[in-house]
């Protein structure tokens, strides 16, 4: 089989005792794009992207990488950014680094100059000698992070990576993950921030419970949703909106009178205008391509 | 397994710990740390000699004099580690007014003892020695054997015999001790031997102590540093606990080599001979290099048994607290040999040493000790040894499999119940 996806997971699942973590997922993933694994904490993700990494197995379905069957050397063309992140605290920072570097198959000859390379790039090259220990948290983070992209791998796994980072490290990875993508490199990354993914990603997954519930470019995602999401600004009993038969959610904010209307598929904009006439002074409704806060919330409710 | 990825890992642990200033103050304060255990009793013993004061009251009047002249510091008294200044008082004619007297210097301090010869005590073999403490062991040793040899030149002297007769009747016997082993039979003397089998089992006792408590720290640093995340996604967890155990197997192989080579060479007999400063009468066992071999090997699989439950213990816990209380369950195997030894020291060849020797988890300790005591049966050697590489191949496996469900596991504190299950997941 002939794929351009870079990582493929197929009916994947795993589950702790009664608990289903993640229950029959699939992602394709495309080569050169940033992947968004979105959802709420305890949603699956994290477990999602252990099996992936191939820390824990899946009790069910396949992993499949490069468009093909995984293989063990392929371990080493991934790096890795868990969500709960360390480094051996007492060793120094050009030890630790060229550590990680010949854990994913790098010689030292090959790994040393990079290593100055990016400690010079971060502005940390002063510290090349100086205990982990003795960093502040911030370039503590930023060692964790050339750790993490010193093999030059193809595939970038990305666990909440912007969680307790600093804007100026929040800056670095967002050109990092530029750069790659420029390089046809390919970028996932789980996030419950949706803003964040909204400005970063390509495509999208959003999961809940451990399941998909959307999967796709976000782009098209969008275009699909535009006919159902509205924006009305009105006065009157607003509380009364999401009652309006063809509202399938009404979120926004009473108090300034303006919201945004998700509506049920097939339900024409003009049906559910002339029943709010009835009971408001409707100032606007607005036809507008929906956030990802507001197509996961949909997602949600179509899911259940 | 790829070798590669626990052979960087085994890099990692040798090298940041080799770097490390622990490593060579531990490898030179211990030896000096067993030195001083040996030689500063010894030292405070010698410098803290003062010179006892006994007064000798002699009714016999024939052994006070003789008693006075055996009890004078010789020339060939080496290390003494006691004075006397014995002084002869004539028997009063009021007995119970002189004892009173006596008893009364040595309570103002002027006086330590008092001997009171009688002719009465003489026939039952007894004479009276006086002092506040009653237990002052070298002083009163040596009293002893003065007196014992003084009263026996009496005795025979009563019976006509001259003294220098005397002497070579009452003259005892020493054993010559010579160690049989298969190497060929060796004049030893027996303290020393002793003490050289005492010493490599404290030491190995020691050694498997302290790195097996290395080992419990190191998979919790990296547990609770959350590195193990990122170290487990390119590598299995067994090649990381293969890679870590034998990082730092070989920190204490080279330490064990360091101490163990270094006294086998400064005891070769050429060597020993040539210490000029070393006193005549003290006996250096040589520590042969098939032992340090036996106690490298013997070592090395004690490690991978208590390592490999140490670091099941360090993966399944998240804190050191956590993991102290199973520990200390562990260090069971280390302790129960320690009351066992003396046994071994004592009859090596009992059944309970045999047996106790081919206990697994009780081999490398008490092995090693049968070992330096004597050579013992060759089949049992074999049979230790077959029984101990299998012992360390079973808790390898038990250990891995609880290491890589442990290493990732966060948060609660697991049951022995869940680890039970631990063990039984495919």
């Amino acid at each position: 089989m002939t794929s351009l996806n870079t990582i493929e997971l197929t009916g994947i699942r795993k589950q702790y005792g009664d608990f289903v973590a993640v229950d029959d997922l699939s992602l394709s993933i495309p080569a050169g794009t940033i992947y968004g694994l979105l959802g709420p904490n305890g949603a699956g993700k994290s477990t999602t992207i252990r099996m992936l990494m191939d820390i824990i197995a899946p009790d069910a379905g396949e992993v499949r990488l490069f468009g093909r069957e995984r293989t063990t050397g392929d371990q080493d063309r991934i790096g890795y950014l868990p969500e709960e992140r360390g480094l051996y605290q007492k060793m120094k920072v050009a030890d630790q680094l060229l550590f990680l570097a010949e854990l994913h198959g790098l010689k030292p000859s090959d790994a040393r100059p990079k290593i100055e390379q990016w400690l010079e790039r971060v502005g940390l090259a002063d510290r090349a000698k100086a205990k982990v220990e003795e960093l502040s948290k911030g370039m503590q983070q930023k060692i964790q992070l050339i750790g993490t992209v010193l093999h030059e791998p193809d595939i970038l796994v990305l666990d909440e990576p912007f969680s307790g980072l600093d804007p100026i490290n929040q800056g670095l990875f967002k050109d990092l993950l530029a750069e790659y993508r420029g390089l046809g490199r390919t970028i996932l990354f789980s996030t419950h921030i949706m803003e964040q993914a909204e400005k970063l990603c390509d495509h999208i997954c959003l999961i809940a419970d451990g399941r998909a519930l959307l999967n796709g470019e976000l782009a098209g995602i969008k275009r699909d949703l535009r006919g159902n999401t509205f924006r009305l600004v009105a006065d009157g009993d607003l509380a009364k909106v999401e009652s309006v038969e063809g509202v399938e959610s009404a979120v926004g904010d009473p108090e300034t009178g303006s919201m945004r209307l998700i509506l049920g598929d097939g339900t024409a904009g003009s049906s559910v205008l002339r029943k709010l006439v009835e009971f408001l002074e409707v100032h606007e409704f607005s036809s507008e391509e929906p956030d990802l806060e507001t197509i996961f919330i949909k997602a949600v409710q179509d899911a259940n | 397994m790829q070798i590669d990825k626990a052979l960087v890992v085994a890099k990692r642990e040798y090298r940041t710990r080799i770097k490390g200033k622990g490593f060579w103050i531990a490898t030179a304060i211990l030896p000096l740390l067993l030195v001083a255990m040996g030689v500063v009793p010894a030292l405070i013993a010698s410098r803290t000699t003062s010179t006892k004061a006994i007064v000798i009251v002699d009714q016999t009047g024939r052994l006070g004099d003789a008693l006075v002249e055996a009890m004078a510091p010789s020339e060939d008294d080496l290390g003494s580690m006691a004075e006397f200044e014995l002084t002869m008082e004539a028997a009063a004619l009021d007995e119970m007014a002189q004892r009173a007297d006596l008893d009364a210097r040595i309570l103002d301090q002027s006086l330590d003892a008092w001997l009171w010869i009688s002719e009465e005590g003489l026939e039952d073999g007894e004479i009276e020695y006086h002092a506040e403490t009653v237990s002052s062991f070298i002083t009163q040793t040596i009293l002893e054997r003065q007196l014992t040899r003084v009263v026996r030149h009496d005795r025979l002297g009563a019976l006509g015999v001259e003294a220098e007769v005397a002497d070579e009747l009452i003259r005892g016997v020493d054993l010559r001790t010579v160690k049989v082993s298969e190497t060929g039979s060796k004049e030893e003397n027996e303290d020393a031997g002793f003490f050289l089998a005492y010493a490599l089992f404290f030491l190995l006792y020691m050694m498997l102590m302290i790195y097996g408590q290395q080992v419990l720290n190191g998979v919790l640093e990296e547990k609770t540093s959350r590195i193990v995340e990122v170290v487990i996604s390119t590598t299995r967890p067994l090649e990381l606990m293969t890679g870590k155990l034998a990082g730092i197997c070989g920190i204490a192989l080279t330490q064990v080599t360091i101490w163990l080579g270094s006294l086998a060479i400064v005891t070769l007999p050429g060597v020993v001979a040539s210490f000029a400063w070393m006193p005549d009468g003290i006996d250096i066992p040589q520590l042969e290099f098939s032992l340090v071999g036996h106690f490298i090997l013997l070592f090395f699989l004690g490690f991978i048994v208590y390592s490999t439950l140490y670091a099941a213990i360090g993966a399944a816990f998240n804190s050191v607290q956590e993991a102290q209380q199973f520990a200390s369950y562990a260090v069971f195997f280390l302790v129960a040999p320690m009351f066992i030894f003396i046994f071994v020291i004592n009859d090596p060849d009992s059944t309970l040493s045999v047996v106790s020797s081919l206990i697994p988890p009780f081999t490398p300790l008490l092995m090693l000790l049968r070992l330096a005591i004597k050579s013992p049966p060759l089949w049992q050697i074999i049979l230790g040894y077959a029984g101990a590489i299998g012992f360390a191949g079973f808790m390898v496996w038990v250990a891995g499999r609880i290491y890589r469900i442990g290493i990732l596991m966060y948060g609660k504190k697991p049951t022995v119940q869940e680890l039970w299950r631990w063990l039984r997941y495919s």
